[in-house]
């Protein structure tokens, strides 16, 4: 089921607002995890046995773990929790992009298995992965109650788009946690927040990209409009979501951590990454990255180190070779920046600096976003008049005009413009009665827009199928 | 205001349009049909073990509470305002408002559509035609974008290249161009058609180039002031209903249409169509595989053959004059190799009239 969409908006959140609240205390959590448990059903009502499996193998080995009474066995049995939850992984996600490599190299011809991808299994995959390595690390204690636990995994506000919320941070939450009036106001807002994100920003541009790649007319402007459209696209998709699940937690009483803070604002390729898809990012520093020796390591090491961790997080976005292409592609642009180009960054001005992060982040989307690396580099030479293309035509003048207002809405909200702008007027003791007043206007605004957008059954692609 | 007002005040505000517009989507009765966009909606899907394993309950379902959803009309007129004037987005489901006109973008020219198109045109000359019509003749309707995309800054199809294709193509038609007779006001502003009270000109250049010579004597009267043209629903713009215009003489009030598939005679003007979900329809009563027109006023045994499309039904009575017969054959309803059971072409003179909507979509002209 997706946030964005009427069933969610008008039949399950009230029936699971109502429900849990009504719920005594001892009873939320299993509240949550089986109105969780409906939410994942209702789009794979197969994987959810794939998912309780999950559940039941990670809650158990941990408890296992617990009890082993040598370093040996808590570490076997860690292994093998974790071969279990990635086996899953790798068998629904990976399997097809093995056989067909296999077959390219080898000449064979084993069919596919061409399975449909459980929704929402790289993000629950490393929740899990990462409770089983706290666990053996001994950074939290395994969970005794199957139902907590079983809630922690399949919490439906962020199961299908993250962000990976770690199970020590939120382990003390899941038994013990307040609502207050405060924390659903901001719920509200957050969510709010990002459903409009989502719906009336995301959904049109990446309407403007699906016009781009339907269209006859292809120009080097129109490659550019679509690679920035794309760029907006998949972060107010993205953030929009984690926007909506980290609103959803705090009315659930829960904490979850930022995901995004706006990265199209940095200077450096480094920086991005530290305000994109922050979760994905700290768990492969912390799961991957430092155990392998981090950057306390010969260069030779460290390079390794770091080539191993975006060769990884591009595969994890996606089983195909663009993705990994993109993933080593931002793995080389932070080694040149670590070891030659971040002292000149550091003295450059600002705008160059924003220019060059712009620049390079269109080209690793438009290589994300291709069908397969010949689309990639078709698109690449599209970009930069490689392909013998015109400078400009008559429909790419229409969606320039078209969608000028949106290009510049967009780009004003992926910045904190307008987040510190507000904050400013909500200082001052007459702009802050005003924005009182108009703040919850404005978010119930958007939520009935959003809504006239959904009631007319608006294209509202679901990004996160092959994550 | 105080924090805790605001949140207060948050909170409710919410709750009420969730709670109150989920409690109304519950208990609102299921509607059957949208008048506005012309079809049926969705109803409460089947809820069995099966459905709900195999993601149809699911996938209809959402389907179901989308068409379903309560002031729905009004949720998608407010989801078209706020593309058109808060976004600045010049369309919306690929619909367009210019000069008081709602209007589809229909761009760039399809190749591969007009070549099918004219192929199929060639069938039925070939079959039909050749050694038997006495003249034939081919005429593009505009659609209403020739007359306001480009110079609103909408793109538009190529219509002149379109124009020349189809006369150097039909090389056995004399092609008739007949942009000149109409403008952006001749077509109905919610709706995709030509309104019938402007087209006399249109009619009387056609029926030139087929030798044939036009009424010269009409009266108005309107038919319905609410016509609510196909755009209307599919734009959601909250907008004015129009009038349906028909055009009489005692000539046209005499004759009868007989529709081959039903059986049914009427007038040229059908007015129990005024009440169903197209009321343009009042036109000879709509799309239908053949239908024969007679004229008992007509030069005796002169008969026009017209393949066309829904244009055809409003400009259809318009050509009247001169022929005791009118045939009106849609190959998009009806198979090629069976119009020769309905129409004989010896002698007959023969109209291909299609609209450019069609022509650069054609698929449904059947082969």
């Amino acid at each position: 089921m997706l946030f964005s969409s009427i069933p969610f908006l008008y039949y399950f959140l009230p029936l699971v607002l109502i429900t849990y609240f009504a719920a005594p205390k001892k009873l939320k959590n299993a509240v949550l995890f089986a109105y969780s448990l409906v939410f994942y059903a209702w789009g794979e009502p197969v994987y959810v046995f794939l998912m309780a499996v999950s559940i039941v193998s990670a809650w158990g080995l941990a408890l296992l773990m617990e009890k082993a009474k040598t370093q040996k066995v808590r570490k076997i049995i860690m292994i093998i929790s974790v071969v279990i939850s990635f086996s899953f992984l790798a068998y629904f996600k990976y399997a097809d992009f093995f056989i067909s490599n296999f077959n390219a190299a080898t000449g064979l011809s084993i069919p596919l298995l061409k399975l449909a991808l459980p929704v929402g299994i790289s993000f629950y995959t490393f929740q899990i992965a990462s409770y089983t390595i706290d666990v053996y690390r001994g950074d939290t204690k395994a969970n005794r109650n199957i139902v907590n636990f079983g809630a922690y995994v399949v919490l439906f506000p962020q199961l299908i788009a993250g962000p990976i919320v770690r199970y020590v941070d939120i382990a003390e939450m899941l038994e013990n946690r307040t609502h207050t009036l405060e924390k659903t106001a901001y719920g509200i807002k957050r969510f709010c927040l990002g459903l409009g994100k989502k719906v009336l920003l995301a959904n049109t541009f990446g309407e403007l990209c699906s016009v781009f790649r339907a269209s006859d007319e292809k120009t080097v402007l129109f490659y550019w409009m679509y690679a920035a459209a794309f760029m907006l696209q998949i972060y107010f998709d993205f953030s929009g979501y984690s926007d909506m699940a980290i609103g959803l937690g705090r009315i659930f009483g829960f904490t979850f951590l930022e995901n995004f803070d706006f990265p199209f604002v940095s200077k450096s390729i480094t920086e991005f990454w530290r305000r994109w898809h922050m979760s994905l990012g700290s768990w492969f520093r912390d799961y991957v990255y430092i155990p392998l020796g981090g950057n306390r390591v010969k260069t030779p090491r460290f390079l390794f180190n770091i080539f191993v961790v975006w060769f990884l997080t591009g595969f994890w976005h996606g089983a195909d070779w663009q993705f990994i292409v993109w993933g080593l592609f931002y793995g080389v642009m932070l080694v040149i920046e670590k070891m030659w180009l971040k002292k000149y960054l550091d003295k450059a001005p600002a705008f160059l600096c924003h220019i060059y992060v712009l620049f390079l982040s269109a080209i690793g989307f438009v290589i994300f976003n291709s069908v397969n690396m010949a689309g990639a580099i078709e698109d690449l030479k599209g970009m930069f008049g490689f392909s013998g293309l015109p400078l400009c035509g008559t429909e790419t003048l229409y969606y320039l005009k078209s969608f000028a207002l949106m290009f510049v809405v967009g780009s004003l909200l992926a910045t904190p413009v307008i987040k510190n702008l507000l904050a400013k007027i909500d200082s001052a003791k007459t702009g802050g009665k005003i924005l009182a007043v108009l703040r919850p206007i404005g978010f119930a605004a958007i939520l009935i827009i959003v809504t006239g957008y959904l009631a007319d059954g608006s294209f509202n692609p679901f990004f996160y199928f092959r994550f | 205001m105080k924090k805790r007002t605001e949140y207060i005040y948050t909170a409710v505000l919410m709750a009420v349009l969730i709670f109150g517009l989920a409690i109304f989507a519950v208990l609102k009765p299921a509607d059957e049909f949208s008048e506005s966009e012309r079809r049926p909606l969705k109803q409460l899907p089947e809820l069995s073990v099966e459905t709900i394993l195999n993601g149809n309950f699911m996938d209809n379902f959402e389907d179901y509470t989308n068409d379903q959803f309560p002031l729905r009309d009004a949720f998608r007129s407010i989801k078209a305002l706020s593309r058109y004037y808060l976004f600045g987005l010049s369309d919306n489901n690929e619909l367009y408002f210019a000069e008081g006109h709602i209007a589809k973008l229909d761009f760039p020219l399809d190749e591969d559509s007009i070549n099918y198109a004219a192929d199929r045109f060639e069938d039925l000359y070939n079959k039909y035609m050749a050694g038997k019509a006495n003249k034939v003749v081919f005429s593009v309707v505009p659609d209403k974008g020739f007359y306001i995309a480009e110079e609103n800054g909408y793109p538009a199809m190529d219509y002149a290249a379109m124009q020349e294709f189809f006369k150097n193509r039909l090389d056995f038609a004399e092609y008739v161009d007949i942009t000149g007779t109409l403008g952006k006001d001749s077509y109905y502003l919610t709706d995709t058609h030509w309104q019938q009270q402007y087209l006399t000109g249109t009619a009387e250049k056609i029926l030139s180039a087929l030798g044939a010579s036009a009424f010269d004597n009409f009266e108005e009267s309107v038919a319905t002031e609410e016509f609510h043209g196909v755009y209307y629903g599919q734009s959601a713009l909250p907008l004015k209903p129009e009038k349906i215009v028909c055009l009489h003489n005692a000539e046209l009030d005499g004759m009868t249409v007989l529709n081959y598939e039903t059986g049914k005679e009427t007038g040229v003007y059908d007015f129990d169509k005024l009440g169903s979900k197209d009321p343009y329809e009042f036109y000879l009563s709509g799309p239908s595989p053949v239908l024969e027109v007679t004229n008992p006023n007509g030069e005796e045994g002169r008969k026009l053959i017209i393949f066309r499309d829904s244009f055809g039904s409003s400009i259809g009575p318009l050509l009247m004059n001169d022929y005791e017969k009118i045939f009106l054959v849609d190959t998009r309803y009806l198979l090629p190799d069976f119009v020769g059971n309905y129409v004989d072409f010896e002698g007959a003179d023969v109209l291909m009239l299609y609209s450019s909507l069609v022509l650069n979509e054609s698929s449904t002209i059947k082969k």
